[in-house]
């Protein structure tokens, strides 16, 4: 408790002191018992960690997750392209249910880990930033072309 | 092209869950302690990852960024809660809602503490902390975040991070002990 040493224990068995702290609570807790017994409790501790029943979440979590997307309100950038083209549209976004229905009926128990690749995420991430229009700081390539053909999309 | 990313946003953002919505739902049952409450609370925090897309920075992590929408999200709930919980119940108490837990991990006498009763300790002893301290805890412990990422995520300094998951690790700890020091009766009865 008194000891100055005691509250860099924690980070010192996490490993998360820095090189010089590193070596002087070691060579500290060559000579103080209670710091010794600090130590082999914080290690105990967070071994036992591992003891925890696992926990998995309810598999309904997905789709409930997904139906709540849904009922969302549209974004600024679905209002515009609602507006714009109608008839193009609208089977669009059919196509896109679709195929996001497909997705989620294929494999609904067996989540798709490691699918994900940083690209793909990043775009995620953005799309936001796309279908509001604010595009200041937009570096994504393929964003700015989703943005640069916008305009075809009143045209045809 | 707007169909493509019309379809790839559904497609990344279920993508984006399933890799991580483990992790968030561990991280609010270890904040509410309380199953049901924590998978809602997992739902709404996608919800408004997907709402919030734009605040995200490509060059923050994205795990790091998930868990400042997650605490900042637990953190609300669990003041509107508790606010309610103090005034409308105290009876709830004796059943000693603590951690759910799916499934039992069959029990094994020959470990001091498994299983449930380590569930139990640790629960009250996350109960008992503070909140910072309870998510300083669970993105280290649960995460295996490190403390400059739980900084991020927390909005605080690293020097805070390390006290705050001093004390948390060391309330665990003591609560650990205390069980596993009081568990002797429990192990003749195996
Ligand atoms: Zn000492």
């Amino acid at each position: 408790m008194s000891c100055p040493y005691e509250e860099d224990l924690t980070a010192y068995v996490d490993g998360e002191l820095a090189p010089a702290r590193r070596a002087e609570v070691e060579t500290h807790l060559g000579g103080c018992a209670g710091c010794q017994g600090t130590e082999a409790l914080l290690r105990r501790t967070v071994a036992s960690m591992a003891g925890l029943p696992e926990y998995t979440p309810s598999p309904a979590m997905r789709r409930e997750v997904l139906a709540k997307l849904d009922a969302l309100p549209p974004t600024l950038g679905e209002r515009l392209r609602a507006l714009l083209r109608p008839s193009v549209l609208v089977p669009a976004a059919g196509l896109a249910a679709m195929a996001g229905l497909a997705l989620y009926t294929a494999a609904p128990s067996e989540p798709v880990l490691e699918v994900a690749d940083a690209g793909t995420l990043e775009l995620a991430m953005n799309l936001e930033v796309v279908e509001d229009y604010d595009v200041v700081g937009l570096e994504n390539g393929e964003d700015l072309e989703v943005i640069a053909s916008l305009h075809e999309l009143e045209v045809r | 092209m707007m169909l493509k990313v019309a379809a790839g946003d559904r497609r990344a953002f279920a993508l984006l869950f399933d890799r991580y919505h483990v992790s968030v739902a561990r991280f609010a049952l270890r904040f509410v302690g309380d199953r049901e409450r924590a998978e809602e609370l997992t739902q709404d925090i996608f919800v408004k990852l997907y709402r919030n897309a734009k605040s995200y920075k490509p060059t923050a992590k994205f795990k790091t960024f998930l868990f400042r929408v997650a605490t900042n999200h637990c953190l609300n709930e669990v003041r509107r809660g508790e606010y309610r919980v103090e005034h409308t119940s105290t009876e709830a108490q004796e059943d000693e809602g603590g951690l759910e837990v799916a499934g039992g991990e069959g029990d094994r006498p020959d470990q001091a503490l498994a299983g449930r009763e380590l569930e139990r300790a640790v629960g009250e002893a996350l109960k008992a902390m503070s909140e910072r301290e309870r998510a300083a805890f669970t993105m280290c412990r649960f995460e295996g975040m490190a403390y400059r990422d739980i900084a991020e995520a927390l909005e605080a300094s690293e020097a805070a991070v390390k006290s705050l998951i001093h004390r948390a690790t060391l309330a665990v700890a003591r609560k650990v002990e205390e069980l596993q020091t009081g568990s002797v009766p429990a192990r003749s009865r195996a």
